[in-house]
């Protein structure tokens, strides 16, 4: 849980969507993985989540349908085992990274290669490793797209991203991103609505998400 | 059991949670349920839940409320928060068949925890926290208390708000960040 140098964070629109649990899974862990590394962002959360408990608070009660008097019947059914932890399946993955079953990694271009997540839902998400110099594949946007940087860095629309930092463009990339600096840089992305042209675009449409 | 929420009841709430924690005290379950069910079960009712849906998931919530007791910590949340999540956490599994990365978080933590003590900077009494963004909330401009509340309330992210409410996206974030802003400020050093 490194607290370092991170300079590009999630909008509070998508911090806030994250607290009120209606952005896609798949986006959601990828808010995640840079909440694990962000005290300002995991304040932000926090305070997010207290104004759903405020406004829980707030509500007109609704009518029960179990006496509410008599909760031993629904008590009968807390012996129930919880369900299991997630086990860590990739101990060289930072949290929450480390417990999401994923596929293989697959070549989708010269020095690029892409490993879905298995995270359900009406988004997708992978990680994304790019030789330095090598550019992102190119995608046109429909809908939310948020990156988190694991390590290495890139370059998009003039702005440098380092490890913990997210981008959250908005409309069409004018270039393509690019991996800067002399590691590979491994990211991960969760985006909707959206289509890879080219080799990840095959990938996508076989399914291999 | 109507009574208007009222800051003593915070207190009560979290004492509640910690009496079933501590001693699987069942009066006070009966208390929390009849407090907070028909509440989650209104929220779920305006997310667009099903009726029969919304019973469930508001008496499963408790349920998991009773389960999780133990790991309750009135230093990190108030009893209000701490529920809130539950249900959110619920709602996405049982009709999304998603999982709130918070969970995969909250286990990393239990693991580190269970290593290092809790941090002293934690000790501040989550109550107050829910106090002021209660009050914080009441004076929002109404813009961005409807963005805010459109949040929360309906199971849409801030690109469908744009389309229902008829308003550029960049004007639906730049309210939620006004709003988050305002409610951030309220909360002071009590972060
Ligand atoms: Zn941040």
């Amino acid at each position: 849980m490194t607290t370092t140098t991170i300079r590009h964070h999630p909008s509070e629109a998508t911090l806030l969507a994250y607290a009120a649990g209606t952005l896609p899974a798949a986006l959601a862990l990828v808010a995640a993985t840079h909440l694990a590394r962000c005290p300002v962002c995991r304040d932000m959360v926090a305070a997010a989540e207290a104004i759903g408990g405020t406004l829980l608070d707030s509500l007109s009660p609704a009518e029960m349908e179990v006496d509410v008097a008599a909760v031993d019947q629904v008590l009968e059914r807390a012996g129930l085992p919880p369900a299991a932890p997630a086990p860590v399946l990739h101990p060289d993955l930072a949290p929450p990274l480390n417990r999401v079953r994923m596929g293989r990694w697959w070549p989708i271009g010269r020095g690029v290669r892409w490993r879905p997540l298995h995270v359900g839902g009406r988004a997708w998400a992978g990680l994304l490793l790019a030789q330095p110099g090598r550019s992102i594949p190119s995608h046109g946007h429909a809908g939310l797209e948020l990156t988190c940087l694991l390590s290495g860095g890139f370059r998009d629309g003039g702005e440098e991203y380092a490890a913990g930092d997210v981008a959250e463009p908005v409309g069409e990339h004018d270039t393509p991103p690019v991996a800067i600096g002399a590691e590979p840089c491994l990211c991960v992305v969760g985006f909707e609505g959206m289509r890879f042209h080219g080799w990840l675009g095959l990938a996508q449409r076989l399914g291999r998400w | 059991m109507n009574r208007p929420p009222a800051a003593s009841d915070a207190a009560d709430h979290a004492a509640l949670i910690l009496a079933i924690a501590q001693r699987q005290d069942r009066a006070a379950f009966a208390t929390l349920f009849a407090y907070f069910a028909p509440r989650v079960k209104a929220w779920m009712l305006r997310a667009g839940v099903p009726p029969t849906g919304a019973e469930e998931l508001a008496q499963e919530t408790l349920l998991m409320v009773w389960r999780k007791a133990k790991l309750f910590d009135p230093a990190r949340a108030g009893a209000s928060t701490w529920i809130f999540a539950i249900a959110r956490n619920l709602r996405l599994d049982v009709l999304r068949r998603e999982r709130h990365p918070s969970e995969l978080l909250a286990e990393e933590a239990a693991d580190e925890d269970a290593e290092t003590a809790p941090a002293a900077d934690h000790a501040f009494d989550q109550r107050e926290r829910e106090v002021r963004i209660r009050a914080a909330l009441a004076t929002l401009p109404v813009e961005q208390a409807t963005v805010i509340r459109k949040a929360f309330f309906e199971d849409k992210a801030h690109g469908d708000i744009e389309k229902e409410l008829g308003i550029p996206l960049g004007t639906v974030k730049s309210r939620m960040r006004l709003a988050m802003n305002r409610l951030r400020a309220a909360l002071g050093d009590v972060v």
